[in-house]
């Protein structure tokens, strides 16, 4: 546990430093603007590993992960603003870049795999995302606007 | 994987090879290519998915990076997850509003099953078509349907051609139609928003990030909204399977199967009378 504990760290600086040159570059907030928060974020996602390692819930860790971070900027929790602020500054797509660079890494390994689908695999293997994606969207759409929140 | 996370932050080469991929899509930045009445966009994100991917047939990359990346990806989604529950709770009042928007669009991701199921025994799948359609296909459903009917059945088949498509092709097909859809169709960027949380965290990445970019003044808000969608998502995703998705999907198969078989008979009879 211990061990892990110390290797989520390391993980999470190395990914925190290429989040933050991402930022930089990309979102033109400098590196120490956003350093508290993306601290903030790495000691939430640690938080809820570990939690997810102690409890015996059968919940995947990233729940655990964003109920932590969910409870701590509710209006009204100590520091809640004072969080909500700092990590306003690193920007959601310069945390994206780096998880799909990495991705495109990991799925070279599949790409044999994957030009031998067959033509008909890719082409309802495309409606499924487009039904999962369109399908939400569609009732959402309906419930906001008999809500007349939208 | 957290057991031989010894070896990852030690892998060098992956991390300079990744930083060296956010800096060059971070500086080309984004592009939009106007497609009819909408737009497409090109975000950071899906070329560093396109770079990572084409990088492993160089030798800059071994099988070691690429067996590395994977663990990386999940604890690099962790990330966004926090920042996901961040953007939320200021926007609690707001969530619980919407709450059951939120929670009863999870029932869209059964629109697999209604658009993709059809399609797939049309094209003379057999009992492939259900692994493949009844969900989204990430690591829970291959789990569940392996658990069901083991890897090497037809179902099996199906649910891992689908992983393989969802891992290779995933992220870019779903950042492509994202900002495309949220800009072409009626429906509001907060619908879209709420849709993000399939059950794949790359996958939400790269379906949010195209709105944010799209519709740049609610980025909170639909962050936040992403986020739940999300947490929503990956609690309740698989029970959804469980219980609604999968059993829906093998009765409408046979259904769509039965009506194939029924059409298929009544051919062969008339083309017998004719003849």
């Amino acid at each position: 546990m211990l061990k892990s504990i110390k290797e989520w760290i390391a993980v999470f600086m190395i990914i925190g430093v290429i989040m933050l040159i991402g930022n930089w570059i990309g979102y033109d907030v400098l590196p120490w603007t956003a350093l508290p928060g993306i601290a903030i974020l790495i000691g939430i996602s640690l938080a809820g590993l570990i939690i997810h390692r102690l409890l015996p819930f059968q919940l995947p860790s990233i729940a655990y992960i964003g109920i932590i971070g969910l409870i701590l900027t509710i209006p009204g929790m100590p520091g809640s603003a004072q969080i909500a602020t700092y990590t306003a500054e690193v920007n959601l797509l310069a945390i994206a870049t780096p998880i799909l660079a990495y991705a495109g890494v990991s799925i070279g390994r599949s790409w044999f795999d994957f030009v031998q689908l067959g033509w008909k695999t890719i082409v309802v293997g495309m409606l499924v995302l487009f039904g999962t994606f369109l399908g939400s969207a569609v009732i959402a759409e309906i419930i906001l606007r008999f809500q007349g929140i939208i | 994987m957290s057991e031989n996370a010894l070896a990852l932050w030690k892998d060098w080469r992956l991390h300079v090879i990744v930083l060296g991929i956010v800096v060059i899509t971070e500086s080309i930045g984004i592009f939009k290519i106007p497609l009819g009445p909408g737009t497409i966009l090109l975000l950071p994100m899906l070329y560093a998915v396109v770079i990572g991917l084409a990088l492993y047939f160089t030798p800059l990359i071994n099988d070691k990076q690429s067996i590395n990346a994977e663990p990386l990806v999940f604890l690099s989604v962790s990330i966004l997850i926090a920042k996901f529950g961040v953007q939320a709770g200021p926007a609690l009042p707001q969530i619980i509003e919407a709450g059951p928007a939120l929670l009863l669009q999870e029932f869209g991701n059964l629109g697999t099953i209604f658009l993709a199921l059809p399609l797939a025994v049309f094209l003379g799948m057999k009992r492939e078509s259900i692994g493949m359609t009844h969900s989204i296909g990430r690591e829970a459903n291959l789990a569940l349907i392996t658990d069901k009917y083991g890897l090497s059945s037809p179902e099996g088949r199906g649910v891992m051609a689908m992983y393989i498509f969802g891992t290779v092709f995933g992220s870019i097909f779903i950042g492509m139609i994202s900002g495309f859809l949220a800009t072409v169709t009626p429906l509001h960027p907060i619908s879209f928003a709420m849709a993000t949380g399939v059950g794949s965290g790359s996958m939400a990445a790269a379906s949010l990030g195209p709105l944010i970019a799209a519709f740049p003044e609610m980025s909170e808000t639909l962050t936040a909204f992403s986020g739940v969608s999300n947490l929503i998502s990956s609690v309740t995703g698989l029970y959804m399977s469980i219980f609604v998705g999968l059993p829906l999907t093998v009765k409408m198969y046979e259904v769509l199967s039965k009506n194939k078989e029924k059409k298929a008979m009544k051919g062969s009879v008339e083309y017998v009378k004719k003849h």
